[in-house]
């Protein structure tokens, strides 16, 4: 961290060379059972790791915002896990200057039991927030999520789009220098959905540097001053919002084609 | 307070930091998040106590239930003389109660909380921390049928080494956290530990000077003395002593204090445990993301 504070202190976001590696032998709901035979079969050979994210590097400066693009699976979502520091890479390193706010943490550490208020606080100890200091943000968090009464009231009582506006209010009640977006605005009715939407643009404004993933292309070329698309964990294009997103769907609509032939093809042998 | 927001830049790479490095890192996330875990404590506590119609009753009946199960099947079907056994039991239950609900609230710490540790940044040795921390609410309540039963049934085996009670739980509590560490990063990458552990937690009570005293396991010495070099080693012979000692006394009556060599001994083989369990935590807690 060092070196970017000193002569490069403008940059918000410095990414080189990350890679991200899933171990496949790791993923979820392993039985020893399951190990047993994986080491006897061992001697096959098979690499069984998975590669995420690679070689991916960029600098975002203040004031900029980055659109990131691509297909689903492309690595995106690992992209800003990584950004969050949610994820450390496998190979390369980021620095990240700055507080970093996620939104992605809508509701995610809510405790059925607990009441909302109880909530605002366990929410705002997870990210890091002092108790005096949420004790100051809480009015402001329940006068936005519009929960009422039911502030006091377990969680578990809430209906989803109350529990979704609180944790909409409370993930937006910090003022980040970098914002990551993983389009998270689809949740409550459209007069939260109208609110929600001008508080995030009123967050992207203040902070010093927004990551925002997207499948709206409009988002992107409305509000991004620079885009990179990723296919398959690694960066294909970069540059201006609309150049990347031109090329983009240039290229979607090829695969489609390609797609398109290839169900033909099958379907042409299945008759024959 | 180092965790304030406007330090939270941050640096992350495939350097792994080495073993002392990650203690350190370990010391640091709990004593930062401190507040964070306190919340977590005072949940647990709250949730414990209200979602059951007698809430934090059954925390008192518990181990007073479990002790008479015993005390029927040892004192009057195998038809064992040892003298107040409901106390010599208790004795055992009260610390082993609070060592198994530590353990399976420990398993599931990090595994019930996926969403939140893929969605967010946090060191996440504080969730096992916060668990091991609750369950000592299981010893505290615990001490309310003790002392009944002490003051209403045997209060000629009431002894000054009652105050010893406070040092032998730092030793087991300090075995626990390090225990409890294992666990609950082992259970993210097998989640058999939660079958294996109910089997071998009954195990190790049974095979535990829990339902007999340590003089059962010497009278074995003879025609066994390997077996009982291995019986030794187990930390609940140690602690399960010590608490009978204090809270029973011999058979006879007088006042015994605890096992003091194999405390200490226990205190510092915990204290080494502790550091490894927190280096292993640490070492895989960056997996936990993209395994959970």
């Amino acid at each position: 961290m060092a070196n970017v504070l000193r002569g490069r202190a403008a940059y918000a976001i410095d990414v080189r060379g990350v890679g991200v590696k899933y171990d496949l032998r790791l993923t979820r709901k392993n039985t020893l059972r399951t190990s047993f035979t994986r080491l006897a079969h061992r001697r096959r050979g098979v690499d069984r790791t998975f590669w995420a994210l690679r070689d991916v590097s960029f600098r975002l400066v203040h004031g900029e915002s980055l659109g990131v693009i691509g297909p689903n699976g492309a690595g995106k979502s690992t992209l800003l896990q990584v950004l969050a520091g949610i994820i450390t890479p496998s190979e390369g390193a980021i620095d990240v200057v700055g507080n970093v706010s996620s939104l992605l943490t809508l509701g995610a550490g809510f405790d059925q039991e607990l009441t909302g208020r109880d909530n605002i606080f366990l929410a705002g100890a997870f990210l890091g927030i002092q108790g005096d200091e949420m004790a100051r943000r809480s009015a402001s968090i329940v006068e936005f999520a519009d929960i009422g009464q039911f502030i006091d009231a377990p969680i578990k009582t809430y209906s989803s789009g109350m529990r979704a506006r609180l944790g909409f209010a409370i993930a937006t009640s910090v003022d980040p220098d970098v914002l990551l977006l993983d389009e998270v605005l689809s949740t409550g009715d459209q007069v939260f959905r109208a609110k929600s939407k001008a508080r995030v643009l009123e967050i992207a404004a203040a902070a010093k540097a927004v990551v925002l993933v997207t499948h709206d292309m409009n988002w992107v070329t409305e509000f991004c001053n620079r885009a990179i698309l990723i296919e398959q964990g690694h960066v294909v294009a970069e540059g201006d919002p609309a150049e990347v997103v031109a090329i983009h769907q240039e290229r979607s609509e090829r695969s489609r084609a390609e797609k398109a032939a290839e169900v033909a093809r099958i379907l042409a042998g299945a008759s024959a | 307070m180092t965790t304030s927001e406007t330090h939270a830049s941050f640096s992350s790479s495939a350097a792994r930091p080495g073993p002392i490095a990650l203690l350190r890192q370990a010391v640091d996330d709990i004593r930062s998040r401190r507040q964070l875990i306190g919340y977590l404590v005072r949940a647990d506590a709250k949730k414990k106590g209200t979602d059951t119609l007698l809430g934090n009753i059954w925390w008192v009946l518990d181990p007073l239930l479990q002790m008479l199960v015993y005390v029927i099947l040892v004192s009057v079907i195998l038809q064992n003389s040892q003298p107040d056994y409901p106390l010599f039991i208790f004795a055992a239950i009260l610390p082993w109660k609070w060592f198994m609900s530590s353990v399976s609230d420990a398993i599931g710490s990090i595994t019930t909380q996926d969403r939140l540790i893929k969605q967010l940044k946090f060191p996440k040795i504080v969730l096992p921390t916060a668990t091991t921390v609750a369950a000592i609410l299981h010893f505290v309540f615990g001490l309310i049928p003790l002392g009944c039963l002490l003051l209403l049934l045997y209060h000629d085996r009431i002894s000054g080494n009652l105050v010893f009670l406070p040092a032998i739980a730092a030793v087991q509590f300090l075995f626990t956290l390090a225990f409890a560490y294992v666990v609950a990063a082992v259970n993210v990458f097998y989640r058999d530990v939660e079958n294996v552990s109910r089997h071998a937690l009954r195990m190790w009570f049974y095979l535990s000077p829990a339902l007999y005293g340590a003089s059962a396991i010497d009278r074995i010495a003879s025609s066994h003395p390997t077996l009982i070099e291995l019986f030794k080693l187990n930390p609940f012979y140690v602690l399960f002593t010590s608490y009978r000692n204090v809270i029973y006394g011999s058979t006879t009556g007088a006042p015994t204090g605890p096992d003091w060599i194999g405390l200490l001994v226990l205190s510092g083989v915990s204290v080494v445990f502790l550091a490894l369990a927190t280096i292993l935590f640490k070492r895989v807690e960056p997996a936990f993301a993209k395994v959970l």
